[in-house]
């Protein structure tokens, strides 16, 4: 190779290089998305707020009782047996269900609602399991003797 | 002059205007990209902008509920509420300073469904509008029961 061909090889070489880092410097700098701080503010706030409130919720056809107590109730199996003729466990659902029909499914946010002793055969199950990403939030109520479980899964 | 040296300056010439045309392309470029960044960054302090007043709207001492000086989180005492409306109104100024242009509205969803706005301060030709929805308890003082309800914070940004 003649030493012109060679000094024209060497400028095609350093264009290459230069339009790779122009491309690169392109795909990271002038493509740059905004990061979300919302959506972990949001979801983080939602799981435990959600939970935390809907366990404090007095019950308006339970003679004033919480939905904690109520849990507590459906997992001694004492049989308490409501104004409206619903037991403590499926008083619990319905109320969920309503709560979380008025809010998480309006926001279209999938969720899981558990409550449970035994995490294999729960007691109160609603949504679905999430696949990808979630904020998780438990809440033990304490039994005597043990503890159940109230969990709330948000996903995204 | 001979034609040779004029073909020469009109070479001269041509490789300038290349060069300059070359010049203005990089810097309209560059121009875009920093712009691009300003927008991202716009964007970033109007999400954290709206998460600071949602925290602020959160911890309203006006609406916050509370026993023998002890305060609970989460919670609207809501014969508080038309107490905290007639306070905001009267000191617009303190308020927008804390809530800036937001809607603040809580709303009753279980036992029965209620609503109440607490603020609202619009602007017009708004970039931005975030909505923060975080449940509350309404914490009823007479019949002491607790609600379930949801504080819905709208934030605009310019």
């Amino acid at each position: 190779m003649k030493k012109g061909q060679m000094e024209i090889l060497g400028l095609a070489i350093v264009v290459v290089l230069l339009l790779l880092a122009t491309v690169f410097v392109v795909r990271f700098v002038a493509f740059k998305k905004p990061t979300d701080f919302r959506k972990d503010f949001v979801s983080s706030e939602m799981a435990s707020n959600m939970i935390n409130t809907f366990i404090d919720t007095t019950a308006k056809d339970c003679s004033n009782t919480k939905m904690a107590d109520l849990l507590r109730d459906c997992a001694q199996e004492t049989g308490l047996i409501c104004n409206n003729g619903q037991g403590s466990c499926a008083y619990v659902e319905s109320t969920a269900t309503e709560i979380f029909s008025k809010t998480l499914d309006q926001w279209k946010t999938n969720y899981e609602f558990l409550a449970y002793v035994d995490r294999n055969s729960p007691l109160i199950e609603l949504g679905n399991a999430c696949l990808g990403q979630k904020k998780s939030k438990i809440y033990p109520i304490p039994l005597t003797p043990g503890a159940m479980f109230v969990k709330l899964d948000i996903c995204g | 002059m001979n034609k040779k040296a004029q073909i020469q300056i009109f070479e001269t010439i041509a490789v300038v205007i290349v060069f300059f045309i070359l010049v203005i392309i990089g810097f309209l470029f560059y121009a875009n990209i920093i712009k691009g960044n300003l927008d991202i960054e716009k964007e970033e302090l109007s999400q954290l902008k709206s998460v600071a007043i949602a925290q602020r709207a959160m911890f309203l001492p006006e609406l916050q509920c509370s026993e023998d000086n002890i305060i609970r989180e989460n919670c609207i005492d809501i014969l508080k509420i038309n107490s905290a409306k007639n306070i905001i109104t009267r000191n617009q100024i303190y308020y927008y300073d804390q809530l800036e242009f937001s809607d603040i509205t809580v709303s009753q969803i279980y036992p029965s469904e209620d609503q109440w706005t607490i603020y609202s301060r619009e602007t017009i030709g708004y970039r931005n509008k975030f909505v923060t929805n975080v449940p509350v308890s309404l914490f009823d003082p007479i019949k002491k029961t607790y609600g379930f309800g949801i504080l819905t914070i709208e934030t605009l940004t310019k």
